[in-house]
C-alpha cells in the first residue's frame, strides 16, 4: 500500500535531485553524458518526444531499478500532474460510470505483478530494410514489481454490461499538433485476467512521472503500449478501439511479408503479446578479452509464455550449448541466464543465443519484417575478441 | 498541509523537469547543412528533438510517407516546400548512412 508519507517523501526525493543536478546539466556533443534526474547510464534516443533505453549490460539484474528502466513516450508527458486532484473515470457500457481518487485506490486490495515490460518496437534498428520510428536496439525492455488493484476488481464496481467486450485507456499524454490521442484497448478477458492491474508502484515506490505517475495500466505478456500511462479514463466498449494506435498503428501481417511490401491492414492483427526472445549482456559486443575462460550471460523472456531453455553457439550455430537458466522466475518475468565457455585459442569470435519457450516457440535466425518494426526477435550476437 | 505540501512539491518537480528537458533540447545537434536546413528545422523541432531524426535511415520512398504523416498531424510545412524536405532528409539520412551515436545519461553515483 502506498501510505501518504512514503508518496511525498518519494515526491520530495525526486524534487531534491532535480535540484541537486540541475547545476550538471550538459549536453554538448553526442558522446557527451546527459544528466537527468532519477535516470542513469542510458541511451538517449530522443530527448522529445522523450525515449531512453538501457543499455545491454544492463540485462545483469533480474528486476531492473527503476533508474535503468527504458522510458517510451510517444507524446509530451503530462505538464502538471497532482496526485491530489488527479481522477481516473470508469466509463462505457457498465452499469455504474465511476469516478475513482488517488485515495481511493490506494485503499483497494493490492496485487503484485512481476512483469517484463518490452516496448513492441525493441530491436527496430536491426531490421532491413530499415523502418521509421525510435532505433531502439536491444533494451527497450525491462523487469520490475509492479502493484496496484486489480483492474478486474474496479470494473466489478462499476459493473460490466453484457455488451462490454473492450476495455480502452486513456491517458493524459499532452498530444502535439494533429496527432491522434494515444488511446488503446484490450479484450475483457484479458482486462478481467487477475493479474492486470491498475499499477501505481513500481520496484516498491509510487511510479515515477517517465513511468506514468500516478497510475498506468500493466497489461503483463503484452506489447509495452499496451500498458497506458498518466490512465485519466478506462472505457468499457461493444468493440476493439478503431484509433490511431490500433489501427493502422501496432498492428502485424497475417501472413510474413517479404521484406520492403507494404502491410495490407486488412490481412493484419493488432499486437498483443511478446514473442520468444533472449539478449546477451555480457561479455559486451566488441569487447577485448584477456581470458580464454568466458562468462556468458543474459536475460530471455517470452510474454505470456515461459522460457523453456536458452542455448548458446560459438561458431556460427553449427552447435549449441544449453544455458544455465538463473534461480529467480515469476509467469510474466524474464528468466536470467548463464553460460561457461572456453575459446580454445585467441581470435575473433561471434557468441549467439537463442531461446524457447513453454509454447514451443524458437527465437529464430531472422525475425519476421514488418513495415514498422515491431517484435524483433533475431538470435542475439555479440562479437568479441579473445587476446590470451 | 499535507495536501499543500503534496501539490507544491509535484509541481516543482515537474516543472524542474520540464526546465531540465528543455535544456537538453536546447543543446541537441544542429541538423547537417543544407537548402532546407532552416526550414525543416523549423517545422520538425516544433515538436521533436533533432536525434529523432538524426537516428532514421531510410529511403526516398519511405521518407516522402514520413513527411507527408507528420504533414497531415499537424507540421506547417508550406506545400511548394514539401518537395525540398523530403530530398533534403533522404540526402542527409539515407539508409547505407552508419549509424548515428546517441549520448548516455551520465552515472549517479548515488544509486
Amino acid at each position: 500500500m502506498i501510505s501518504r508519507r512514503d508518496f511525498v517523501k518519494a515526491v520530495s526525493g525526486a524534487v531534491a535531485a532535480a535540484g541537486a543536478i540541475h547545476p550538471l546539466l550538459s549536453w554538448a556533443a553526442n558522446d557527451s553524458p546527459v544528466v537527468i534526474p532519477g535516470e542513469e547510464g542510458m541511451i538517449v534516443r530522443s530527448a522529445r518526444f522523450f525515449d531512453l533505453e538501457m543499455p545491454a549490460e544492463f540485462f545483469d539484474t533480474w528486476i531492473t531499478p527503476v533508474p535503468h528502466f527504458f522510458v517510451r513516450n510517444h507524446m509530451h508527458e503530462p505538464s502538471t500532474l497532482d496526485g491530489e486532484t488527479w481522477e481516473l473515470r470508469i466509463t462505457g457500457e457498465v452499469e455504474k460510470p465511476l469516478t475513482l481518487t488517488f485515495a481511493d485506490l490506494v485503499r483497494m486490495e493490492p496485487h503484485a505483478v512481476t512483469n517484463t515490460l518490452e516496448c513492441a518496437g525493441n530491436g527496430r534498428a536491426f531490421y532491413s530494410p530499415h523502418v521509421p520510428g525510435v532505433q531502439w536496439q536491444k533494451g527497450a525492455v525491462g523487469t520490475a514489481r509492479f502493484s496496484g488493484p486489480r483492474l478486474s476488481d474496479v470494473l466489478q464496481r462499476a459493473g460490466v454490461k453484457s455488451s462490454g467486450k473492450h476495455v480502452m485507456f486513456h491517458g493524459l499524454d499532452e498530444v502535439p499538433g494533429k496527432v491522434p490521442p494515444f488511446i488503446r484497448s484490450i479484450p475483457i478477458d484479458k482486462a478481467s485476467d487477475s493479474d492486470t492491474i491498475i499499477a501505481m508502484q513500481m520496484n516498491g515506490a509510487a511510479l515515477t512521472k517517465h513511468h506514468g505517475f500516478p497510475a498506468r495500466a500493466l497489461v503483463p505478456g503484452w506489447i509495452g503500449a499496451a500498458s497506458c500511462k498518466w490512465l485519466s479514463e478506462i472505457k468499457v466498449l461493444d468493440k476493439e478501439f478503431d484509433g490511431n494506435f490500433m489501427k493502422p498503428g501496432y498492428r502485424m501481417p497475417n501472413h510474413a511479408l517479404k521484406p520492403g511490401d507494404p502491410l495490407n491492414l486488412d490481412d493484419s492483427h493488432v499486437v498483443t503479446g511478446l514473442t520468444v526472445k533472449s539478449v546477451i549482456a555480457g561479455p559486451v559486443d566488441d569487447s577485448t578479452l584477456r581470458s580464454r575462460s568466458i562468462h556468458i550471460h543474459g536475460a530471455a523472456w517470452a510474454g505470456e509464455a515461459d522460457i523453456a531453455k536458452v542455448e548458446v553457439s560459438t561458431d556460427a550455430g553449427a552447435t549449441w550449448q544449453a544455458a544455465q537458466l538463473g534461480r529467480e522466475h515469476s509467469r510474466y518475468a524474464w528468466r536470467l541466464w548463464s553460460h561457461s565457455w572456453k575459446a580454445q585459442k585467441a581470435g575473433d569470435y561471434a557468441i549467439w543465443s537463442r531461446a524457447t519457450d513453454s509454447q514451443g516457440r524458437i527465437q529464430p535466425a531472422t525475425a519476421e519484417w514488418n513495415p514498422s518494426g515491431y517484435l524483433f526477435n533475431a538470435y542475439d550476437q555479440v562479437k568479441i575478441h579473445v587476446e590470451a | 498541509m499535507w495536501k499543500r505540501n503534496c501539490r507544491s512539491t509535484v509541481v516543482a518537480f515537474f516543472l524542474l523537469a520540464s526546465c531540465l528537458l528543455l535544456l537538453a533540447h536546447a543543446q541537441s545537434p544542429e541538423l547537417p547543412a543544407g537548402p532546407a536546413q532552416a526550414k525543416v528545422t523549423t517545422a520538425c523541432l516544433e515538436c521533436h528533438e533533432s536525434r529523432i531524426i538524426l537516428q532514421q535511415r531510410l529511403s526516398k520512398g519511405a521518407w516522402t510517407k514520413e513527411v507527408d504523416k507528420m504533414i497531415k498531424w499537424g507540421a506547417v510545412v508550406d506545400p511548394a516546400d514539401r518537395d525540398s524536405f523530403i530530398e533534403y532528409l533522404s540526402t542527409n539520412f539515407p539508409p547505407d548512412k552508419a549509424a548515428e551515436q546517441m549520448p548516455r545519461v551520465a552515472a549517479d553515483k548515488k544509486h
